[in-house]
């Protein structure tokens, strides 16, 4: 069967003034219908520039797609017209950004921002399209939602202003909805409430997810499957389970041994197990880019850099774990 | 927008405008020179009775601060006074002046702004493109440029190499007794120069403050938003960018207004416009005190009414400014 959504060997590059540097490396993944595809890793390692590949939102220059497709139903989105882009951006695939503070336009209401939505991929007046509007708040649940469509997003805290983003974002039943990292500004007790909404959403509109997060805790709620990343590649990719239960990459490990109850070394400090951060992109040199952050290097990782592939138990990018070290 | 603000600004304004004929009249008449001497001048001829005449018919025998308090008492009873040259009351004087001077104010601003935007807008798009580095020059020549420079060199440029646009005056003559519709084209015509020449400098700064206030906000998370909807780049562009770059624009034109008013008086002698600056500038020769401080006190007037709707305007434009104070 083939996926709905499809990344398959994306190559994405930006010009700096380090000349040209490679964001995305050979970057696959796929999400199904209803699935919920959570993509995880550090600050830095190409998450976003993953999505927004996917809506066609990288800002060129500097950057560039430099190989590989996006595939929407078969359609390679990286080849189409920007007119057709156009009409699939906030049509079949939407996105939640990581900054709901910032992400709506100070000088319009909340309600015309998410009627503008609707009548740019649907044929109906105003009126009908701020009732729609105002139904969408309710859905997301903004309460006395006729009177916050008024409201301006200044008047709106953190949290409802995402819940409007996100209202926003499935105005038009997106088939893909992506959410970068949608709660990391918002507070502990709001980010549980916006999953669960978009959990409710899911299983509304029957949209696939891509979850983007470094909250392992939240890809062990929502994920179905997970891509875990690491400067610009996608170094595991197995199911929520497999990735939870017996991580391969020592990177993936890392991640999980910093979630208190999944971890099985149970570390309170973020990242404890990982020291180090993620080399800047210009500095990415041969061999596997993780190397200097692991503890089980050989002169193999050093020279070699390490593909995506299954040794057993699934798809994984270290030589340790092909080699039964890890 | 509470009424209660707004009737806080308007009472700054006219304390403002009270400062300014205070300071007016005492400046004025502590400098050296007898203003009697100036009228008796006019008249042609002067006897030390006729002196005393007319310093008795004009109280300028009085304490100055007396002067000072009769000359306010008019003002607020709406008597600027009479004028010493024109023998005409200043309040006329003003009142077929102040037309002209609006008119060439309003379509430079408008002229400045529009085309200012437009050009800023389009220059944004390419922060590096061509139309950004002429918006550049073009700008600090218009910076460094005066103003009577620039109508000094288009009449030169109009009167004698392209005579397609008069370099002088309002209406002409000859069409004196044409129907109303000719006869604002022909207005229309004379304010091309003036209006073009006060507004290139304003011009050049819109342009150059309205490409970075794009090139900040095109940069801005809710850009990305628009763009995530699938809205087009016109709309991204003119809807969602512009509606959030004018704010400092609308800002910076109301805080310029004042230099645009002092601009257009200099344009106005330059090209013989028959406005306040005309006015101002044969009562400053003929020392005609009165319509010199009645002059400046419309033009303060101006100024302030300006200032004033610039605020309700910016208050309309950015919804996080309304209901405070
Ligand atoms: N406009 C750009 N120019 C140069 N490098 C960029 C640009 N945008 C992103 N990058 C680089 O791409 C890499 C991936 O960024 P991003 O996808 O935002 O990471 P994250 O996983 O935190 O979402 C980072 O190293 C970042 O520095
Ligand atoms: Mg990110």
């Amino acid at each position: 069967m083939t996926a709905l959504l499809e990344i398959e060997d994306l190559r994405v590059t930006f010009n700096t003034r380090y000349g040209e540097v490679t964001a995305l490396d050979s970057v696959s993944m796929h999400v199904n219908e209803g699935e919920t595809l959570g993509v995880v890793g550090e600050s830095g390692c190409g998450k976003s520039i993953t999505a927004l590949s996917t809506m066609g939102l990288i800002p060129m220059p500097p950057g560039r797609i430099a190989g590989g497709a996006i595939r929407l139903n078969g359609e390679d989105l990286t080849k189409v017209s920007d007119s057709r882009m156009r009409s699939l951006r906030g049509g079949d695939i939407a996105m939640i950004f990581q900054e709901p503070m910032t992400s709506l336009n100070p000088v319009f209401t909340v309600g015309d921002q998410i009627a503008e939505a609707i009548m740019l991929h649907q044929k109906v007046s105003r009126d009908q399209a701020l009732k729609d509007a105002i139904a969408l708040l309710d859905r997301v649940g903004i309460p006395s939602p006729d009177k916050r469509a008024l409201d301006y997003p200044h008047q709106l805290s953190g949290g409802m202003r995402q819940r409007v983003m996100i209202a926003m974002a499935v105005s038009c039943r997106p088939k893909v909805l992506i959410a970068d990292e949608p709660t990391t500004a918002l507070d502990v007790t709001v980010q549980a409430q916006i999953f669960d909404l978009l959990n409710e959403i899911q299983r509304d509109y029957g949209s696939a997810i891509i979850l983007i997060t470094h909250d392992m805790g939240a890809i062990s709620e929502m994920a179905d499957r997970v891509a875990v990343m690491y400067a610009g590649r996608v170094i595991e990719d197995a199911t929520a389970d497999q990735v939870l239960d017996s991580p391969q990459h020592p990177y993936a490990r890392g991640l999980i041994s910093c979630i208190p109850a999944l971890g099985k070394g149970a570390q309170q400090d973020r990242l404890a197990e990982i020291p180090g951060v993620v080399p800047p992109l210009h500095m990415l040199g041969a061999g596997c880019s993780f190397k200097e952050r692991c503890s089980l290097t050989n002169a193999r990782c050093g020279s070699e850099k390490p593909q995506l592939i299954n040794h057993g138990a699934h798809p994984v990018a270290c030589h340790a774990a092909e080699e039964g070290r890890a | 927008m509470n009424a209660s603000y707004l009737m806080k600004r308007l009472g700054y304004g006219l304390l403002l405008m009270l400062g300014v004929v205070v300071l007016n009249f005492l400046l004025i008449r502590l400098a050296p020179g007898d203003p009697a001497v100036v009228i008796a001048g006019e008249m042609g001829g002067a006897t030390e009775e006729m002196l005393e005449s007319i310093r008795e018919e004009y109280g300028l025998n009085k304490p100055v601060l007396t002067q000072l308090g009769i000359y306010v008492g008019n003002i607020l009873q709406g008597n600027l006074g009479e004028s010493f040259f024109f023998n005409q009351p200043v309040s006329k004087l003003i009142g077929e002046r102040i037309f002209p001077t609006i008119l060439l104010v309003l379509s430079a601003l408008i002229t400045a702004i529009v085309l200012g935007v437009f050009f800023g807008v389009l220059a944004s798009r390419k922060p590096n493109g061509v139309l950004s580095a002429a918006v550049a020059v073009f700008s600090s020549i218009g910076y460094a440029v005066p103003v009577f420079w620039t109508g000094i060199m288009l009449i030169i440029l109009f009167a004698s190499v392209f005579p397609i646009f008069p370099v002088e005056g309002m209406m002409s003559v000859k069409l004196r007794d044409a129907n109303i519709f000719i006869r604002s084209l022909d207005v229309l015509h004379h304010l091309v120069l003036p209006a073009f020449t006060l507004s290139v400098i304003y011009l050049a700064q819109y342009a150059r403050l309205s490409r970075a206030s794009m090139l900040e906000v095109l940069g801005s998370d809710y850009i990305r938003t628009a763009r995530a909807k699938g809205a087009s780049e016109r709309t991204v562009l003119f809807k969602h960018a512009l509606r959030n770059a004018a704010l400092p624009i609308l800002t910076v034109a109301g805080l310029q207004f004042g230099s645009l008013i002092s601009g257009a008086l200099l344009v106005e002698t330059v090209f013989n416009w028959p406005g306040m600056g005309t006015l101002a500038f044969e009562s400053i020769l003929r020392r005609d005190y009165p319509t010199i401080m009645g002059v400046l006190l419309i033009a303060s007037g101006i100024v302030v009414v300006a200032n004033l709707l610039t605020d309700m305007s910016y208050r309309i434009a950015d919804p996080r400014l309304r209901g405070e104070s």
